[in-house]
């Protein structure tokens, strides 16, 4: 580095060039490394279930019942002849809300949910969501986990 | 009286021509070689060739640092014997935790090593920064040494977390679950996070082999270099704290004195320190025998206890992983269990802002607290006021730990431990 600089610590101009080329060259090779490093591990094709399901039929559900679906871990709903799907993860973090006979309840922290999903107690941040219900063509009910909508949204058979 | 045999087929081979070729020098005669084979060779380098009496008292130290140390040690030994058994698939790993109980030879003792020391570690780790804290020893110049120390306290942890998902079990499922939504907490990068850590949105397979990479070597090997620095810099910043140390045991150079036409580099921002060595020769003796003898001792008894452990107690391992359910209540390991009561009040406060503030002033704690009285001794007076605050957070932390531990039940209620739990009536 004897070159870059003068005897007085003073920086000539062509030293003044070589060392602002070079540490710009340095990191801009490391900042598009480390990039490149953080963006290969975000992936880019998933393996994931579908966020669409069949729920079965209708009359499989009996009349005022909440019934847990295991693989898909959402409760259906059915009062009369209105369905509604209600999702059994904690807003909190994440854990398997269980029924109670007030709500739901997270084992994990504590929280507390009531019939319609809103929070009576405990660390959730937010009520549980509410998954958009259809019908197929081939009469089952169909469930978008990636569509939230109101509690209040029934999915209305008219027999 | 003649040495012993062993002894003298040592010296024998010291001093041969091949003898030598290994250990560069041959045996010592006097007390001035015996300080020079310190230096010459690799493996006592990293000693000092002498040391000060005050550091050697077990009842300064308390040896937590080195027992940490050779936890790490066993951790290493033991976790590299696993991973020729260890496959990080979700349909394999539970299998394999079975296997290594009930089918390899020396399995399940050598796994029982890997969870409780890891355990100890955690402990020991601990209880070494209360002692660093306690006798007032980040304090100048050791106060780089107290943030790396900070560093390697979190790198335990992490692998601690990173490991007990490994065997994808109930608790490593729902840990990884609840850990990367504590994750996804965090502002502005949390959601990114998540993503990045789970490597998808759900936990699974990609989740697995994530956690494993960063577990046997990511994480390991960050800590490694990182316990070598800190080793480093005890040694630079003139071995353990001690009371008698006046003003700046280190001698500082000014940075404009180096002869700044050479090509140092960045040697250059290194400051001119040495220990002053000799300061009090007469409070010093020769590190062989009196040093490293006491640290062999130590390395032996923690191998001891940890093989005792192992022994007669099995690590835990709990039911295959369900996705669907997790246990009632789903607790975490000890050591996180103040956490996860404090998350059960708020996940944003409890999971990110208090333990990132704890972080931070721990970091800071030694450019803030610049007072230079009460340094190598414990619990001195003049550092009352630090001592107190200290000892207010760690009792925090110590009742968050045991509420957690004994006074929650099913939905993460209140019980008393001394009744029996009630039973839980509610399912789907």
């Amino acid at each position: 580095m004897n070159h870059a600089t003068s005897e007085n610590n003073h920086v000539s101009r062509r030293g003044f060039v070589q060392l602002s080329l070079g540490w710009m060259a340095a990191t801009f090779a490391s900042a598009a490394a480390a990039a490149a490093a953080v963006r290969f591990l975000v992936p880019n094709v998933l393996f994931e279930p579908s966020q669409r399901f069949k729920a079965g039929k209708p009359e499989d559900f009996a009349d005022n019942s909440v019934t847990f679906l295991d693989d898909e871990r959402v409760f259906i709903v059915r009062q009369g002849n209105t369905f509604r799907c209600v999702s059994a993860i904690c807003t909190h973090l994440g854990c398997t809300v269980n029924r109670s006979n007030q709500g739901f309840n997270c084992p994990c922290h504590g929280s507390v949910f009531d019939e319609q999903g809103a929070v009576k107690s405990g660390p959730a941040p937010r009520a549980l969501s509410w998954f958009l219900v259809t019908l197929s063509k081939d009469n089952r009910l169909l469930v978008d986990k990636g569509q939230q909508v109101a509690a209040d949204k029934y999915l209305v058979l008219t027999v | 009286m003649t040495a012993p045999f062993l002894k003298r087929l040592w010296q024998a081979f010291a001093n041969t021509r091949v003898g030598r070729s290994v250990f560069r020098v041959g045996l010592p005669q006097s007390r001035l070689e015996q300080a020079q084979a310190m230096v010459s060779s690799f493996l006592l380098h990293m000693q000092p060739a002498k040391v000060s009496r005050h550091s050697l008292r077990a009842s300064y130290s308390l040896g937590l640092g080195l027992i940490s140390l050779y936890l790490f040690f066993i951790l290493v030994g033991t976790g590299i014997l696993l991973m020729f058994y260890y496959v990080p698939s979700t349909q394999k790993a539970y299998d394999l935790m079975k296997d290594l109980q009930f089918v390899v030879s020396a399995g399940l003792v050598i796994r029982n090593m890997h969870r409780w020391a890891a355990h100890l570690m955690v402990t020991f780790v601990l209880l070494h920064m209360c002692r660093v804290f306690y006798t007032g020893a980040y304090k100048r110049p050791r106060e780089f040494n107290w943030v790396l120390g900070v560093g390697l306290f979190l790198l335990t942890l992490g692998l601690s977390f990173t490991g007990y998902l490994l065997p994808w079990d109930q608790l490593a499922f729902w840990a990884i679950t609840v850990g990367t939504n504590i994750a996804g907490y965090a502002p502005v990068v949390g959601p990114k996070l998540k993503y990045l850590l789970l490597g998808g949105n759900v936990v699974g397979q990609e989740a697995l082999i994530r956690f494993y990479a960063l577990h046997v070597i990511v994480l390991p090997g960050i800590a490694g270099l990182m316990i070598a620095i800190h080793l480093w810099r005890v040694r630079k910043d003139g071995g353990l704290s001690r009371p008698d140390e006046t003003g700046d045991i280190v001698q500082e150079i000014p940075l404009g004195q180096l002869p700044t036409n050479k090509s140092y580099g960045l040697m250059e921002l290194a400051r001119g320190t040495t220990p002053q060595v000799g300061l009090n020769p007469d409070d010093e003796v020769l590190a062989w025998p009196h040093l490293i003898f006491r640290e062999l001792l130590l390395f032996l008894a923690t191998v001891a206890v940890v093989l005792f452990l192992a022994v007669f107690w099995n690590a835990p391992l709990e039911e295959l992983a369900n996705a669907i359910h997790p246990p009632n209540p789903a607790k975490a390991p000890w050591y996180f269990l103040g956490l996860q009561e404090l998350v059960s009040y708020s996940a944003l406060w409890g999971g990110v802002v208090v333990p990132g503030a704890l972080v931070t002033a721990l970091v800071l704690l030694p450019y803030l607290d610049r007072g230079r009285r009460g340094v190598g001794r414990w619990f001195a007076r003049e550092r009352v006021v630090a001592n107190t605050l200290f000892t207010v957070c760690l009792l925090v932390a110590i009742v968050l730990t045991v509420i957690g531990t004994f006074f929650r039940g099913p939905n993460w209620g209140w019980v008393a431990p001394w009744k029996q739990p009630p039973a839980i009536t509610e399912g789907h």
